[in-house]
């Protein structure tokens, strides 16, 4: 009972009801034009029949691939509150997974808050693991402390050994992952 | 900042310094560095350029300016003074320079292929597209890489987009792309999926769709991989253009068994269907089907496809996809149009909605989901429809008032979802008084807000039961939303600015929802929060102007073709927002009405917003409205919904308004112009700042302000109502009741009689000056008019119950606003006067006459402008007695009938207290401007 499309530009006239959750940031126009010309595929939209926007995902592909860190990374994923719990997130999730391991991606990645339990263990269930702690990656406004992020991963088919999930040993600074 | 080579050419080492200043933001330093820089070395040109940025940003912009040409008649070729001037001309907002630079170094140096490729992306900031194309070639020439040989074809197709003439696109640039892909088609020489996709735009563009069907299913389609299912969705695309229905029909199956919940292949499997029926579709005698396979062309087989997607959906333990079952409505209501009797084999609609409400009631979207299919259901269905419903809510046993609340956040949806379903059959609005206030009582109990209007005892309550929501939710946006909009509509603005604020709306989310914070602000007289409202749009505004052009530019170094039109579409929707245009003008006017003759003198603030009055700044046919009216979510039946038409009349509403107020703005140019004419006045030219109003222009935006004014009154008369949650009214019918505008535009009209006075002089126009002073009387009697319309209490508490009249609040500031332009007028008039009377008395004492009659003007003018000092005054009396009463209003006294629960009530309490707390600022707020404008009364005596 969606419609799965291609993000456009017309979508950010639309998307208010999805980025007014408070977990949701709203980017200035360059990041989204950004994304859009440089990875167009990795950025889908769910649509209701009656043309609400349900949620979308927005991604890229990066890392060296001589190293074997050629990966996807999701870069923005949210569902508006009333489309919430029918696994759209999963559908979106396993969207950015088919492409990157058309891409020929290692794994797929993503940065979540430590605090924001509900997706930490929908990522888990997805198969995503914590791979290493980013300390102090979100910044806050309002003069509260910064907030540690997990950096959380899943091996794609091209890792056959699932070298890039093994969870690093110590916590890592912003300024020292790529 | 400038990209810096590893290569230690001495020259870099020099300039490092400088750039290192420029990157910390630290550019006295830059400037000095540069200078100390360019005494030992005077031909180090990039020097020059680096001190120019730093001029530039410290708003030395015409220095910037002169240095930047002395480097760049010179043609410089070497990498940094290029890109230092890249970087110049693009902080300056003159793109069009960079192309200058650029032609002059691939003309030095031909064969570089960066500066080509610079020249390129030049061109594509300002939109020269023939020039690109050009440019591509030549890229391709020296270079032969693919990218810019599509680079020149992307060209064409823009060429295509913009032209004016349609049949030129569709008989010339287009067929030239086309001709120019075959040819790397022919060659074997296409390489990437962007190549291909260009093809593909290009094709279809052109209609072609047989050939653009071709080149998807033949060895090219095979390019396309990126994008999930594109071939299909290209392939399923071109099918519906083609009305080729089987294949359409045969695809949507596919896909549909694929991926059983996407909506959009339903809907394209049931119109192929009906298609193919209609036109008695057969299969063929032996083969396939169709291209796609097997195609469905009757009711049969299309009711045991959609029992065999309900059956695997039945089959599996969990994680049920709702699209089958809303299929299988949809495929009902279709049947149904068609009036065909297999649509009973399918099901009752009402069995199968209850159905779906047992196994997806528990999902906040069910609601969405059947609101759809409630016409399915017959008038007298739907008490029985609500009941049957209301029985799969578990409930616990009804507490001491009667009322049963659900278990667990699963059954609480549930409940919800029926009392919405019940809002929307209309079942709500069907109560009488007495049935309303049982069920909001019983929704209360059941924690929730059920809006009703009417009462303003009602509406505090709202307020205070959504208070009381946000205060245990602190993030629900809607909450925030409905508050923001009752305090909006309650005439209180200071509590919307935090809850606006904790919405955390920021760039393009100014343009969509923007709207609820600047429709108000100033509106309620509080200019500080307007001012701030304003800037925050403009500043994402003009920022987009900058950015938007460098991702064109990114999408040519990717490839991405279809996203150069969409971002070039993009940038023209955000330039032409309605909510820019608004921001825009009452920026403008908010300044002077602060400002001007205040701090500094109306033809300086005038001069500094480069306010031109004979240039109109709106392309008022283009006008886009981007208002998110939808962002608040509604129950609501059909009829009480949000439609179309409102939209319509909003924006009219809207756009009118925006006229009235743009003409507003330029007549006061226009006076401010006649008060002060430019200096330069016998030098043709005209500064690129300077105003030169002409008096023609003055009476043409008369006219247009007259007939402006007459639509709008006509507009009012029909006397819209737009639904609650829905669009916000515009100023345009409060500002017309009080008066406002009729008396702007009277003043307005004065200056040109006294134009006429000017060149008739006192003795030869006594029809003239009696004409003038009778303006002068009506003025100060429409003023009277506005003031006795502000007068009252803006907050009454009467029988224990408080009501407010904001209204009073809203017609202070157009009280306010008419004086302002009326003081501009009147200085305008003392200019003329003033000279007139000087003269006169000269030529008395000459003949040293002992008659003193003042002619009737100068006498009508000095009791103007008594009547103007009495008026103010009066209303400055009145703003501080409202702030003593309201100040001394105790609300926390009155009894909040109704409200049983101490809880509700102390938010109730709370809410009532923001709104006197932001009356207060109001009526401060205006009165101090009052005041500063009563101050300058004084030097508009003759």
């Amino acid at each position: 009972m969606t419609t799965l499309r291609a993000f456009t530009c017309d979508d950010l006239f639309k998307f208010n009801n999805i980025n007014l959750d408070p977990l949701t940031e709203t980017y200035g126009i360059p990041f989204y034009l950004q994304y859009l010309a440089h990875w167009p595929e990795y950025f889908i939209v769910a649509e209701a029949p009656g043309g609400e926007l349900m949620g979308y995902i927005m991604g890229k592909a990066e890392g060296s691939v001589t190293r074997d860190e050629w990966h996807g990374h999701v870069t923005a994923l949210s569902v508006a509150p009333e489309f919430r719990r029918l696994g759209l997130a999963a559908k979106l999730m396993e969207m950015l997974e088919e492409i990157s391991e058309r891409k020929g991606g290692f794994f797929v990645d993503l940065f979540v808050r430590v605090s924001n339990q509900v997706a930490v263990n929908m990522y888990k269930q997805l198969g995503y693991s914590v791979y290493r702690t980013v300390l102090e990656y979100y910044s806050a406004s309002n003069g509260e402390p910064d907030e540690d992020a997990y950096d959380m991963r899943k091996a794609l088919s091209r890792d056959t050994e699932k070298k890039s999930i093994i969870p690093l040993p110590h916590p890592v600074r912003p300024e020292d992952i790529e | 900042m400038a990209a810096r080579g590893h290569v230690q050419d001495p020259n870099d080492r020099r300039l490092r310094p400088i750039y290192d200043y420029l990157d910390n933001g630290n550019n006295k330093m830059a400037i000095q560095q540069a200078d100390k820089l360019l005494k030992k070395h005077k031909d180090l040109h990039c020097a020059k350029v680096l001190k120019a940025i730093g001029l530039q940003r410290t708003a030395k912009q015409d220095e910037a300016f002169t240095l930047a040409q002395e480097v760049a008649v010179l043609e410089p070729t070497d990498d940094n003074s290029l890109q230092a001037l890249t970087i110049l001309y693009r902080e300056m907002h003159r793109p069009e320079l960079v192309t200058k630079l650029y032609e002059a170094a691939v003309r030095k140096v031909p064969t570089s292929e960066e500066y080509h490729s610079h020249l390129f992306m030049a061109y594509a900031r300002v939109g020269e597209y023939k020039k690109m194309q050009q440019a591509g070639m030549a890229l391709y020439k020296i270079v032969p890489k693919n990218p810019y040989y599509f680079w020149s074809v992307m060209s064409l197709v823009m060429q295509a987009i913009s032209a004016q003439d349609e049949k030129l696109s569709q008989t010339m640039f287009l067929p030239l792309a086309e001709r120019m892909v075959e040819k790397m088609v022919k060659e074997e020489k296409i390489e990437a999926e962007a190549e291909v996709q260009l093809y593909f735009m290009i094709l279809e563009r052109l209609g072609k769709y047989v050939e653009a069907l071709e080149v998807v299913q033949g060895p090219l389609g095979e390019k396309l991989t990126s994008e999930l299912q594109s071939r299909e969705n290209k392939c399923m695309m071109l099918y519906r253009r083609l009305e080729r229905w089987a294949e359409c029909n045969a695809l949507s199956c596919k896909l549909l068994l694929k991926n059983p919940d996407d909506w959009q292949f339903y809907l394209l499997y049931f119109d192929s269907l009906f298609h193919l029926i209609d036109q008695s579709w057969t299969p063929p005698q032996e083969g396939t089907h169709s291209a796609e396979g097997e195609v469905h062309a009757s009711i049969s087989q299309a009711l045991s496809f959609m029992e065999d997607r309900i059956a695997t959906e039945e089959a599996k333990e969990s994680k049920h996809l709702r699209g089958p079952y809303l299929a299988r409505l949809e495929l009902i209501r279709r049947l149904r149009e068609r009036s065909c009797p297999e649509a009973q084999q399918l099901g009752e609609p009402l069995e199968l909605m209850f159905q779906f409400f047992v196994k997806f009631g528990d999902k906040p979207c069910c609601i969405t989901d059947l609101k759809i299919f409630l016409d399915l259901l017959t008038p007298d269905q739907h008490v029985q429809f609500i009941n049957r419903l209301m029985e799969a809510v578990p409930l616990g046993a009804p507490g001491e008032d009667g009322v049963a609340f659900p278990g667990d956040t699963r059954a609480l949806q549930r409940h919800l979802c029926v009392t919405q379903l019940s809002r929307s059959l209309g079942q709500q609005h069907a109560l009488n008084t007495q049935g309303k206030l049982g069920l909001i009582k019983e929704l209360k109990a059941h924690y929730r807000h059920g809006l009703q209007f009417g009462d303003q005892n009602m509406l505090w309550q709202s307020l205070g039961l959504l208070e009381e929501g946000l205060s245990h939710s602190s993030s629900n946006a809607q909450f925030k939303l409905l508050l923001l909009l009752l305090y909006c509509r309650l005439g209180a603005f200071e509590p919307v600015v935090d809850l606006y604020s904790s919405l955390d709306a920021k760039h393009v989310q100014h343009d969509t929802i923007g709207y609820l914070l600047t429709r108000y602000a100033e509106s309620l007289g509080q200019f500080a929060a307007a001012s701030q409202s304003c800037n925050f749009s403009l500043r994402f505004f003009h920022s987009n102007q900058k950015d938007t052009s460098e991702y064109v530019i990114q999408a040519y170094k990717y490839g991405a073709f279809e996203k150069i039109p969409e971002f070039i579409a993009f940038r023209n929707r955000l330039d032409h927002s309605l909510h820019f245009a608004q921001v825009r003008t009452e920026r403008m006017l908010l300044d002077l009405f602060l400002e001007a003759d205040i701090s500094s003198p109306l033809e300086e603030s005038v001069k500094s917003m480069s306010l031109c009055p004979e240039e109109d700044d709106i392309l008022w046919d283009s006008l886009r409205d981007n208002r998110d009216l939808t962002v608040l979510v509604s129950w609501n039946p059909k009829d009480r919904q949000l439609n179309a038409e409102h939209k319509q009349r909003s924006l009219e509403d809207d756009t009118l308004w925006l006229r009235l107020r743009s003409l507003t703005l330029r007549l006061i140019g226009c006076v401010s112009a006649l008060t002060h004419p430019p200096a330069s006045r016998n030098s043709e030219k005209r500064t690129e700042n300077g105003v030169a109003a002409k008096p023609s222009s003055l009476r043409s935006l008369l006219s247009q302000l007259e007939s402006t004014l007459n639509q709008a009154t006509q507009f009012t008369e029909k006397q819209l109502q737009y639904p609650f949650v829905g669009p916000v009214p515009s100023r345009l019918a409060q500002a017309l009741s009080s008066g406002c505008c009729q008396c702007q535009l009277s003043s307005l009209q004065l200056p040109l009689h006294l134009q006429e006075l000017e060149a008739a002089g006192l003795d030869e126009s006594t029809e003239l000056q009696t004409q003038i002073s009778n303006l002068f009387k009506s003025l100060a009697v429409q003023l009277q008019d506005i003031l006795e319309k502000c007068k009252g209490d803006p907050l009454e508490v009467k029988d224990s119950q408080s009501t407010t009249q904001h209204f009073l609040l809203e017609n202070l500031v157009y009280f306010v606003e008419t004086v302002c332009i009326v003081l501009w007028v009147s200085n305008y008039c003392v200019s003329v006067l003033r000279p007139l009377k000087s003269s006169l008395q000269k030529k008395k004492k000459k003949k040293k006459e002992a008659s003193t009659v003042t002619p009737p003007v100068l006498s009508a003018y000095q009791e103007f402008n008594s009547s103007l000092q009495s008026l103010l005054n009066q209303a400055l009396e009145h703003i501080k007695s409202q702030e003593i009463s309201l100040t001394a209003l105790k609300l926390g006294a009155l009894s909040l009938e109704g409200q049983t629960q101490s809880e509700v009530r102390t938010f109730t309490k709370m809410a009532m207290d923001k709104v006197q707390s932001s009356y207060l600022r109001s009526l401060q707020e205006i009165g101090e401007l009052l005041k500063k404008r009563a101050d300058t009364l004084k030097s508009l005596k003759i």
